[in-house]
């Protein structure tokens, strides 16, 4: 209960909101770069748009 | 794993991409006809010719809708239910519901223009659609919903690809925006006329909350989903950087929805309100050119293409004036640069170079790339491509050099005194100070105009030749079955 | 709490990403509107504002209909060119009743949020007919059919009960009626109160003879007796320059 009153003054609200979504942002940061073995994996995944070609329209011409 | 072959039109849902990429040529030309004729009203004032239906104020809805809601969120439907469909490989969930996407759709755009040329209006910019109409757009926007996540949760790919994930992020926010800010009572059941929920400061907030998110959502995280997917097949590489794709995504969804009231700088809502919004504007250019950056760098090593493919010059030069809209954005949204550019042509300005450059931009490079692909076939004419490229751009170009120096020359004109401490110019000195450039801006209205033109045209040839092929295709088929 | 956390479930979890979503787009709107529903100083106490009257709401829907927010704001800003050019600068509290607000967004035309009383009657309905007539320059387009076109009144008591649905002091019963007379004096409440709604536009139209011709109401009455009523509710001479300052 205390916490809750303590949260509801702005002067208090503010600065936890500033902390807790700037540290999911850097969460998010380290995440993605953090890991070389993550990074790699993650970067696969930018090949997707490419596992679905069909050999184009070239081989109806 | 080549899952698709010939068989692409069955295994898809391609049926519904052609309809929502012709009619969003379809609305391009319509709305941008008519956003010349009323650039042109305003050179010109006797082309309102006495006429309630399309007078300055009652035309500009239509104007706004067609290109915004008729062109952009046809384009949108189409290359979202492409990009889900193969990014997922797997086929959307209703054909049924997909129909009815789109004929809603094209019924709310028809119904509103409609409306607007008989005088039933909001008067919320880029909202205005009354009551009913708004009531029709949420059925039509939750069956949207519904088929898009029900499409990813049938996914043969374990990963939702980042295109996927804007598009997500913008239908949800379009929902949210759309259902907030048309809270209105209506006078009674049988009349299209209501009264908003909120007034005055509120009244304000929320509008312009959705205002500004109807940019950052539909017109910009959605067609950054759209360049997610476009730009690498374009170019035959992977993205620049998929781990940036993750954090400018998020940043972008988190800060767009803080940066509305930058457009109530200077007025009755309280000042914190339009600080804040400000701040997040500056914080805000960089994921937006985090986005830019991770799409420009996906050609690099490939930079000929530049040279070589008129498809990747739409791209990149969408992209190129997606990065300096989101700079001259947060530049006018301080408080200093706004107290001179607001209310004037500046942010008509501001807009149309990030309508016309960016989001026209990027959707004509998209529709180049795949409306060859629904019909199996090439482009009619490459030739006529370079051409609309360059119209296009002139047409860019004189339209925002002409709202810079009418908005700058009107801003400054406004608060000059002379040396007496008086005003130098009364207000109707400002405005035939405006002649000569809005005739410039409609000129260069015309020159986009046409370039559109020359695009319904060249993909018009280029649907008809790929029919022709289909039938040679399918009459060799059936000679050979017969002879087998 | 599980420190094992991998952006994969969200990648792959389309529940997930919604929720996250959702999240993520919800917290700016939040924040900065819903406050304003709830701190005291986000409108201003200044005496005088009051509902429009049925005639005048009728004015503003046509003001609306055309389209003229699109030209003209309703937003006077505190730079000391606006003071001159237009008056004192706009309070939240004068569009408190404007469902919806008109504050507009561009100048192509000057600012209306005090333009009533500064022109008479007939240059109004001369300028909304023909502009060009009044002001060479000028580039609205010109609007002849207002004058031609009788007034609507038939619906004028939906319109004002939604108007009090969402929160406009109109009277309905005894009781809302005894308040506005405390409130805006008896004159103005029986403006307000909504059988009275047809009389009242009469009597007013009459009165005004806003468009110049007393052979019946038409929308140019509505129209001018709208623009009229324009910022002139709030008398400023009662109050000191900067008793306002700090609201803003």
């Amino acid at each position: 209960m205390e916490i809750l009153m303590w949260l509801s003054k702005p002067e208090n609200a503010k600065p936890l909101g500033l902390v807790i979504f700037f540290v999911t942002f850097i969460g998010i940061v380290i995440y993605a770069y953090g890991s070389k073995q993550r990074s790699e994996r993650l970067e696969s995944r930018g090949n997707i748009p490419f596992l679905d070609d069909e050999e184009d329209t070239k081989d109806k011409q | 794993m080549a899952v698709t072959t010939y068989s692409g039109a069955e295994q898809y849902n391609f049926e519904v991409v052609k309809k929502f990429a012709v009619m969003s040529l379809v609305w391009a030309v319509v709305g941008m006809f008519v956003g010349v004729y009323i650039a042109s009203e305003l050179a010109w004032p006797f082309l309102n010719f006495d006429s309630p239906y399309i007078s300055f104020g009652r035309f500009r809805p239509v104007h706004t809708t067609s290109v915004i809601f008729g062109f952009g969120g046809s384009a949108l439907f189409a290359t979202s239910y492409y990009v889900v469909q193969r990014t997922c490989q797997t086929r959307l969930i209703s054909d049924g519901m997909a129909s009815f996407t789109f004929w809603g759709w094209m019924a709310v755009i028809a119904l509103a223009d409609v409306s607007y040329m008989l005088g039933y209006t909001q008067s919320r910019e880029y909202a205005e659609m009354e009551w009913p109409i708004d009531i029709l757009i949420e059925v039509v926007w939750v069956t949207y919903l519904i088929l898009f996540v029900g499409t990813i949760m049938r996914r043969k790919q374990p990963h939702i690809y980042v295109a996927n994930w804007f598009y997500l992020a913008f239908i949800l926010a379009t929902a949210l925006l759309h259902t907030f800010n048309n809270l209105a009572v209506p006078i009674n059941l049988f009349s299209m006329k209501s009264y908003s929920l909120f007034s005055g400061v509120q009244d304000a907030m929320t509008q312009w909350w959705y205002g500004h998110n109807a940019v950052g959502f539909f017109l910009t995280a959605a067609f950054l989903g759209m360049m997610y997917y476009f730009v690498p097949k374009q170019a035959g590489r992977p993205i620049y950087s998929y781990r940036l794709s993750i954090v400018h995504f998020w940043a972008l969804a988190f800060m767009y929805m803080w940066v509305g009231a930058h457009h109530l700088h200077w007025t009755a809502l309280p000042d914190w309100t339009s600080s804040l919004a400000a701040a997040f504007s500056i914080l805000l250019l960089m994921p937006s050119w985090g986005g830019m950056i991770n799409g420009i760098m996906t050609l690099s090593g490939a930079w000929d293409k530049l040279r070589t493919d008129p498809i990747m010059r739409f791209m990149i030069v969408a992209l190129s004036f997606y990065g300096m809209s989101t700079f001259e954005g947060p530049m006018m949204s301080l408080k200093e640069v706004n107290a001179l550019s607001h209310y004037t042509d500046w942010t008509v300005g501001h807009v149309h170079s990030g309508a016309l450059g960016w989001v026209a931009m990027i959707t004509f490079g998209s529709l180049y790339h795949m409306i060859p692909k629904l019909w199996a076939t090439k482009m009619y004419s490459r030739k006529l491509i370079e051409w609309h490229f360059w119209l296009a751009t002139i047409g860019i170009v004189l339209y925002i050099v002409a709202m810079w120096i009418s908005g700058i020359t009107q801003g400054l004109m406004w608060r000059a005194f002379d040396e007496f401490g008086n005003l130098q110019y009364s207000f109707v000195e400002t405005v035939a100070a405006m002649h000569p450039f809005y005739a410039m801006r409609a000129i260069g209205g015309m020159f986009f105009l046409t370039g559109m033109l020359t695009m319904a045209f060249n993909i018009f040839m280029t649907i008809r030749q790929g029919k022709r092929e289909n039938a040679a295709l399918e009459g060799k088929l059936a000679s050979k079955l017969a002879h087998a | 709490m599980n420190l094992n956390f991998k952006h994969e479930w969200v990648e792959t979890n389309i529940g997930l990403m919604v929720v996250l979503t959702m999240l993520a787009i919800s917290i700016g709107g939040l924040v900065e509107i819903a406050p304003l529903f709830f701190i005291d100083n986000t409108i201003e106490k200044v005496d005088g504002v009051r509902p429009y009257t049925p005639l005048e709401q009728r004015g503003r829907d046509i003001y609306q209909r055309e389209g003229c927010y699109l030209c003209h704001s309703q937003m006077i800003r505190p730079f000391r060119d606006e003071k001159l050019r237009y008056g004192h600068y706009s309070l939240a509290a004068e569009s408190q009743y404007d469902h919806p607000f008109q504050w507009g967004s561009k100048r192509t035309g000057p600012d209306l949020a005090r333009v009533g009383g500064k022109y008479s009657n007939e240059w109004h309905v001369q300028h909304l007919t023909a502009p060009r007539s009044m002001v060479p320059e000028s580039v609205m387009p010109n609007y002849p059919w207002l004058s031609k076109t009788p007034l609507d009144i038939s619906d004028i008591t939906d319109r004002m009960k939604a108007l009090r649905e969402v929160g406009v002091p109109y009277s309905l019963t005894d009781a809302e009626y005894k308040a506005n007379v405390a409130k805006f004096g008896e004159t103005v409440a029986k403006q307000l109160h909504i059988p009275n709604a047809q009389q009242s536009i009469v009597e007013q139209a009459n009165f005004g003879n806003y468009d110049g011709d007393r052979s019946g109401i038409s929308e140019m009455d509505a129209l001018v007796a709208y623009l009229q009523v324009l910022g002139t509710m709030v008398d400023f001479n009662k109050y000191k320059d900067d008793t306002f300052v700090n609201d803003r």
